[in-house]
């Protein structure tokens, strides 16, 4: 249900970012048509950091717990923050080429910790796939996913202390306030909402598939004659 | 290159990334029911019967059929 609903917004926010929201100046951009690329990529670089944060949490709890649940959240957050940060950086691949005109900028903190976040969660999600299940693998990916998590704060703050290529915050701005208008902070509003009910759907899934997998491994070696 | 075509580019791929992030999921469902019938097999369970319930249900409007 969480998925067919955040779907359902996700195609909204698409509508209403392409046909709804205003344009922006010609003035202030290279590109305004390219500007509403930024109606997914927020959303998705924000439900990448739940995915985050979820993985965070599981890597904890399996690690200091060992807590099936724990791992359970650790494979779906992998899983979520992967496609997430893929969303985020392809769009924002794109939307750089076409308003700064290179797709990457190896100077910029806020690009490249998030680049990093997205290369942790791809050797997590193919880490898990390519090693035999056991306690050591799992440790080992639930530490990449602790000590990794420091990059997430790090990618937050990342515009504020050093904005060299990345646009500054749009909300939450602080003292310098946002510049975004009311119907383009409700279009991102609903993105936002959307992508989150979207990913908490895929997780919730992903975790119950998980656990199928590990009973029906259990029941197969029982019948095998093993443990 | 048009700025709609970056736009459009943009979100091609990340509708791709939904689509194939969604076709793991498919997989991995896919790949359980495949060692569920394994399991099924070597244990001589018929697939076809394991709503357990409908089957009663059937055997006993047969029975009210042939009284």
């Amino acid at each position: 249900m969480c998925l067919g609903i955040g779907f359902a917004g996700i195609m909204s926010t698409l509508f209403l970012g392409l046909n709804w929201a205003p344009s922006v100046s010609i003035n202030a951009f290279e590109s305004p048509a390219a500007q509403r690329i930024f109606y997914w990529h927020v959303p998705s670089a924000w439900a990448a950091f739940i995915a985050f944060g979820v993985l965070f949490t599981g890597s904890a709890l399996w690690f200091f717990k060992r807590s099936p649940l724990g791992w359970r959240l650790h494979v779906a957050g992998a899983e979520a923050s992967l496609a997430c940060g893929l969303m985020a950086v392809w769009s924002g691949c794109v939307w750089g080429a076409a308003e700064w005109g290179t797709p990457w900028d190896w100077t910029d903190v806020r690009l490249n910790t998030f680049g990093l976040l997205t290369l942790l969660a791809l050797f997590l999600v193919l880490g898990r796939q390519s090693q035999p299940d056991g306690v050591e693998t799992r440790d080992t990916f639930s530490t990449f996913g602790l000590y990794g998590f420091i990059l997430v704060p790090l990618t937050y703050v990342a515009t504020r202390i050093w904005q060299i290529r990345h646009p500054g915050p749009v909300i939450a701005a602080g003292d310098d306030g946002g510049s975004l208008q009311s119907s383009m902070a409700l279009v991102l509003l609903i993105g936002a909402l959307s992508f989150t009910i979207f990913i908490i759907g895929h997780m919730m899934i992903s975790m119950r598939i998980t656990h199928l997998e590990q009973r029906l491994e259990q029941a197969q070696k029982s019948l095998d004659g093993g443990n | 290159m048009e700025g709609t075509n970056y736009l459009t580019v943009a979100y091609l791929g990340m509708i791709a990334a939904i689509a194939l992030w969604t076709w793991t999921v498919v997989v991995r469902s896919r790949s359980i029911e495949a060692r569920l019938e394994a399991v099924e097999l070597s244990i001589g369970i018929d697939a076809s019967l394991a709503d357990e319930i409908a089957v009663q249900s059937n055997v006993s409007a047969q029975d009210d059929a042939t009284v």
